[in-house]
C-alpha cells in the first residue's frame, strides 16, 4: 500500500513556493512529483515592457536573498549587449558585495538546516553571525538586503577608506564563527546522525540532471562559474573551488561552510587590492540590435541571463534561468529511497528556501481519510 | 573546449557561426540537423545544458539551446516557422533539459515531440488552452 503526502504550496519564507507530492510505502519514499509555478510572476515578459534602467531594480526583486547576483548578472549582460566595459574599481565593488552575499546566504542556509534537524541553538548562533554580514552590506551600500548598488556601466556607491577597519573587524568575527561551525559539523553527534548518508545525489545523477552550484560540487562535480567563465574581479582573485565526494546532506553542508572561508579570504583580498579609479562609465541606453549571454555563480549555483536588444530603450527579450530551477530535477533521486523524517532536511539541503513549510497532510490511499500534521510533528518523526 | 574548438566540431551541421569571445559563441542550425550537433557535443564530453530560451521574433519562433562546453558557452539557435512548431525532444541526449522543454511548450506553444512528461510547468491548471504568454500579442496591441 502506498500513501500520498502532499507538501506545500504555501511557505511564508519561500521565494518560490513549490508543491510536492510524496508517494510513500510505510516510511519509505517511493516517488515524488513536484509542481512549480505558485510564485510565477511573469517577470520575463515584464522585462520586455520596461527600460534598461528600470529593469535593474526588477531583476533585483526576483530573489530577496541573492538579489545582487541578479542585478550584477543583468547589468553585465546589458553591458555586453551595449559593448562597454565597466571600470576596474566597479568590478571589485561588485565582487565584494557578491561574496558578502554568498556568506550571508550560506549562513542563512546553516541556520535553517540546524532548525530543520531540531538544533535551534545553532539556528540562533548562525543568525547572530549573519547580522555581522548584513551590517557590512549596510556600511557599503546603505541597504541590508536590497543594496541597489549596480548600475549599467558600473556601480553607484564606493567603498571608502574609513569603512575598511569596521569591515575587517566584522570579517574576523565571521571567520572565527565559520571555523567553529566547520568543526561542529564534523564532530557533533546530532548533526552527523541526521546528515550523513541522507539525501544522496550521486556524481552520475548530478552530471546527468545538470545540477549546479554547491549541490553539484558536493557530489564531486567541479563546476564554478567564477573559474569556468570568470567575470567581475574574479580573474584576479585567488580561491579554491570546494568539492566533496559523498553527495549527502553532510557533503552539501560542508561545501557551503568551506566556501564561506574562501569568501572571507576573497573579501580581504578585494579590500587590500582594490584599484583606485572611476566607478562607472556613461552608457547610451538606446542599444542597437544585439544579443548576449551572461553567467554568474550565485550562492546556489549558475545563474544565466540572455538579453536581446532591438534598438530601443526597452529590451526585446530577457531570459532568466535561476539556479534552483536547474537543480530541481536532482531532488527526485535525493528523495527516493529515503524516509519521511528526512524530507525537511533533504529538501533544505538543496537550499530551495523551503524554510517555513507550515503543515503536511497525510492521505491514506485506501480509506481516503486525511490527517494534518504540523511541520513540528514531522521534524520529530522517527521511523 | 574553447569557442574555436566548438566551432570546428559543429561546422558541418551549423549554418552561421559567430564567435564572440574565447568563451562565448552563437551558432544557428535547423531542426533536422541540430540533433547531429547535439550528438557530436555529447560524444565530445559535453554534459551540461544551461537552459533553453524561446523567443518570438514576429516572423518565427527561435529556440536557443545554451550548452556549457567548459569553458565555452555555445548558444545554438534553431528557427521554427509559425505553421510548423514541432521540435524533437533532446531529453534522451541531455536528461537535464526535461523542465526547460516543459517550459517552452507552455510559454511559447512549441510542441516537443517525444517528451517523457509533457505536462504544464509554471502556468495554473485553469490557464486557457492555446494561449501562450511569451507570444507577441498582435490583437491586443491593435485594440
Amino acid at each position: 500500500m502506498t500513501m500520498v503526502i502532499p507538501i506545500g504550496p504555501q511557505h511564508p519564507a519561500l521565494k518560490e513556493p513549490e508543491y510536492f507530492r510524496f508517494e510513500v510505502k510505510g516510511e519509505e519514499i517511493v516517488d515524488v512529483d513536484i509542481y512549480f509555478g505558485y510564485a510565477h510572476r511573469g517577470i520575463e515578459e515584464t522585462f520586455a515592457r520596461r527600460n534598461y534602467k528600470h529593469n535593474i531594480y526588477l531583476s533585483e526583486r526576483i530573489c530577496g536573498i541573492c538579489n545582487i547576483c541578479h542585478s550584477t548578472c543583468y547589468s553585465m549582460a546589458v553591458e555586453r549587449v551595449a559593448g562597454i566595459e565597466p571600470p576596474e574599481r566597479a568590478k571589485y565593488v561588485r565582487s565584494l558585495i557578491l561574496e558578502l552575499e554568498r556568506i550571508h546566504s550560506h549562513l542563512l542556509w546553516l541556520a535553517v538546516a540546524a532548525h530543520q534537524i531540531g538544533f535551534d541553538t545553532l539556528f540562533m548562533l548562525a543568525m547572530r553571525d549573519r547580522e555581522h554580514v548584513m551590517d557590512m552590506r549596510e556600511i557599503i551600500s546603505g541597504g541590508r538586503v536590497h543594496s541597489a548598488t549596480n548600475a549599467i556601466g558600473g556601480v553607484r556607491r564606493d567603498v571608502t577608506r574609513e569603512q575598511v577597519p569596521k569591515l575587517l573587524e566584522n570579517l574576523d568575527k565571521v571567520e572565527r564563527s565559520v571555523n567553529y561551525y566547520i568543526n561542529l559539523f564534523q564532530t557533533d553527534r546530532t548533526i552527523r546522525s541526521r546528515c550523513e548518508g541522507v539525501g544522496v545525489l550521486t556524481r552520475e545523477d548530478a552530471i546527468k540532471l545538470c545540477a549546479v552550484g554547491p549541490v553539484a560540487r558536493a557530489s564531486g562535480v567541479k563546476t564554478d562559474i567564477r573559474v569556468d567563465d570568470p567575470y567581475a574581479a574574479y580573474p584576479n582573485l585567488s580561491f579554491e573551488v570546494i568539492t566533496e565526494t559523498d553527495g549527502d546532506v553532510m557533503a552539501k553542508g560542508m561545501v557551503r561552510l568551506r566556501e564561506m572561508v574562501e569568501s572571507v579570504k576573497m573579501v580581504r583580498q578585494i579590500l587590500k587590492e582594490m584599484p583606485n579609479g572611476p566607478l562607472r562609465v556613461p552608457v547610451d541606453l538606446k542599444i542597437p540590435p544585439n544579443e548576449a549571454v551572461q553567467r554568474v555563480e550565485a550562492p546556489r549555483g549558475e545563474l544565466l541571463y540572455y538579453i536581446r536588444s532591438n534598438g530601443s530603450e526597452i529590451p526585446e527579450r530577457v531570459r532568466v534561468r535561476t539556479p534552483t530551477y536547474a537543480s530541481a530535477p536532482s531532488l527526485k533521486p535525493m528523495f527516493v529511497g529515503g524516509t519521511v523524517a528526512e524530507i525537511p532536511i533533504v529538501l533544505w539541503s538543496l537550499d530551495v528556501c523551503f524554510a517555513c513549510n507550515d503543515r503536511v497532510t497525510l492521505v491514506d490511499a485506501n480509506t481516503g481519510k486525511a490527517r494534518v500534521v504540523t511541520m513540528e510533528e514531522l521534524r520529530r518523526w522517527r521511523s | 573546449m574553447n569557442s574555436q574548438e566548438v566551432a570546428d566540431l559543429i561546422k558541418a551541421d551549423a549554418d552561421e557561426i559567430r564567435i564572440i569571445s574565447e568563451r562565448c559563441l552563437f551558432a544557428s542550425s535547423d531542426k533536422k540537423r541540430f540533433l547531429n550537433i547535439l550528438r557530436s557535443l555529447k560524444s565530445s564530453g559535453v554534459t551540461h545544458i544551461s537552459t533553453i530560451t524561446a523567443l518570438d521574433n514576429g516572423k518565427s519562433i527561435e529556440l536557443i539551446y545554451h550548452f556549457d562546453c567548459k569553458p565555452a558557452l555555445l548558444n545554438l539557435k534553431i528557427f521554427l516557422p509559425m505553421d510548423d512548431l514541432k521540435v524533437p525532444t533532446i531529453t534522451d541526449l541531455f536528461p537535464g533539459a526535461i523542465l526547460y522543454e516543459r517550459d517552452i511548450m507552455e510559454m511559447i506553444g512549441v510542441v516537443v515531440e517525444g517528451h517523457p512528461d509533457p505536462r504544464r510547468l509554471f502556468l495554473p491548471e485553469d490557464w486557457p488552452q492555446g494561449k501562450y504568454p511569451l507570444r507577441k500579442q498582435k490583437e491586443e496591441k491593435k485594440a
